[in-house]
């Protein structure tokens, strides 16, 4: 529960390091959702964190597999009433289009609500073969709590990507 | 697409090795270049199954927190380190996981480090994985752990 709380924190404070000049010029220049392509809108209330979190194409869902928690009475970082999150998790990167910038998103299942299987989204990027099952997003990850029920997924930012080369 | 998701209990005893939190470095542990992409490579690859404390959870993901090191006490155990599931069959490359291993053992168990510690290299870590330990591992695991409770650290 604490390594949850943990990644919720860092989350939390990974955000408003963003550059918010470089953030606003983004959005005005074009800045392109990194699965959709499409201009990124800044309806989640914050420049630094651009687009809907209730939709697929929000940026942060570039590696989920599974059914969008906001879209079930919880967010797009926490779990919907009636559910426990699971803190063994998959975690992969996506792009901010508001800084350019890669982040590290934990992936963690909420399990023990009713499975409708609505607001699925699928995008996959990182995802590797069941094979490597550390790498794969298509393990249902309800482990470490006390139900295996499949609800839905968050998306946690636990921290900023370094720069390839 | 209709999304499939698998319920893959047994999967998650392979990801052996990989969770963790970065916490501030004054220096970079011996065999360890860059302690900031190690962090990075244990977030991406170890940490989902381990937790970032790497505590682990009982039945499925062993803890490394306060065990790992252990198993450089013993004969084998270096070689367990390398051929677990989740390290030998990782997407890393030789070089990165040597330098992840060295990490998360000074990260999560410095203290039972043996003084006489060598780093893991590329190369050893090349011959090992290809040996990877399958159904073996979790009772090799027991009986290395049982002898190192037998043992003082080196």
């Amino acid at each position: 529960m604490f390594s949850v709380l943990g990644g919720l924190l860092a989350g939390a404070a990974a955000l408003p390091l963003l550059p918010v000049a470089r953030a606003q010029e983004r959005a005005t220049d074009g800045g392109a959702d990194p699965n959709s392509g499409e201009p990124a809108p800044l309806n989640s209330g914050n420049p630094q964190d651009p687009g809907d979190p209730s939709k697929c194409d929000y940026w942060r869902y570039c590696a989920i597999d599974g059914s969008l928690c906001s879209c079930y009475g919880g967010t797009v970082n926490s779990c919907p009433p009636g559910t426990e999150m699971s803190p063994i998790t998959w975690i992969g990167t996506c792009r901010n289009p508001a800084d350019q910038r890669s982040y590290i998103i934990s992936y963690n299942d909420c399990c023990g609500g009713v499975a409708w299987g609505r607001c699925q989204c699928q995008n996959n990027q990182g995802d590797r073969p069941v094979v490597r099952p550390q790498n794969n997003n298509e393990v249902t990850w309800c482990f470490g709590i006390q139900s295996q029920t499949y609800t839905c997924t968050v998306s946690v930012i636990l921290g900023v990507a370094l720069e390839q080369k | 697409m209709a999304c499939r998701r698998i319920l893959l209990t047994v999967a998650l005893a392979g990801c052996a090795l990989l969770g963790g939190a970065a916490r501030a470095q004054s220096s970079a542990p011996a065999g360890v270049e860059n302690p900031q992409l190690a962090w990075q490579h244990w977030t991406l690859n170890c940490q989902g199954c381990h937790r970032p404390d790497a505590t682990g959870s009982a039945g499925t993901t062993p803890s490394l927190a306060g065990t790992a090191a252990k198993f450089l006490w013993v004969p084998g155990g270096r070689e367990y380190l390398v051929r677990v599931p989740g390290v030998a069959t990782s997407a890393l490359s030789n070089a990165d996981l040597a330098e992840v291993l060295n990490w998360l053992l000074w990260r999560f168990d410095a203290d039972n480090l043996p003084s006489n510690f060598q780093p893991f290299t590329a190369a050893e870590i090349g011959g090992l994985r290809a040996r990877p330990l399958r159904l073996e591992a979790s009772q090799m695991r027991a009986d290395l752990l049982s002898k190192a409770a037998g043992s003082a650290r080196p």
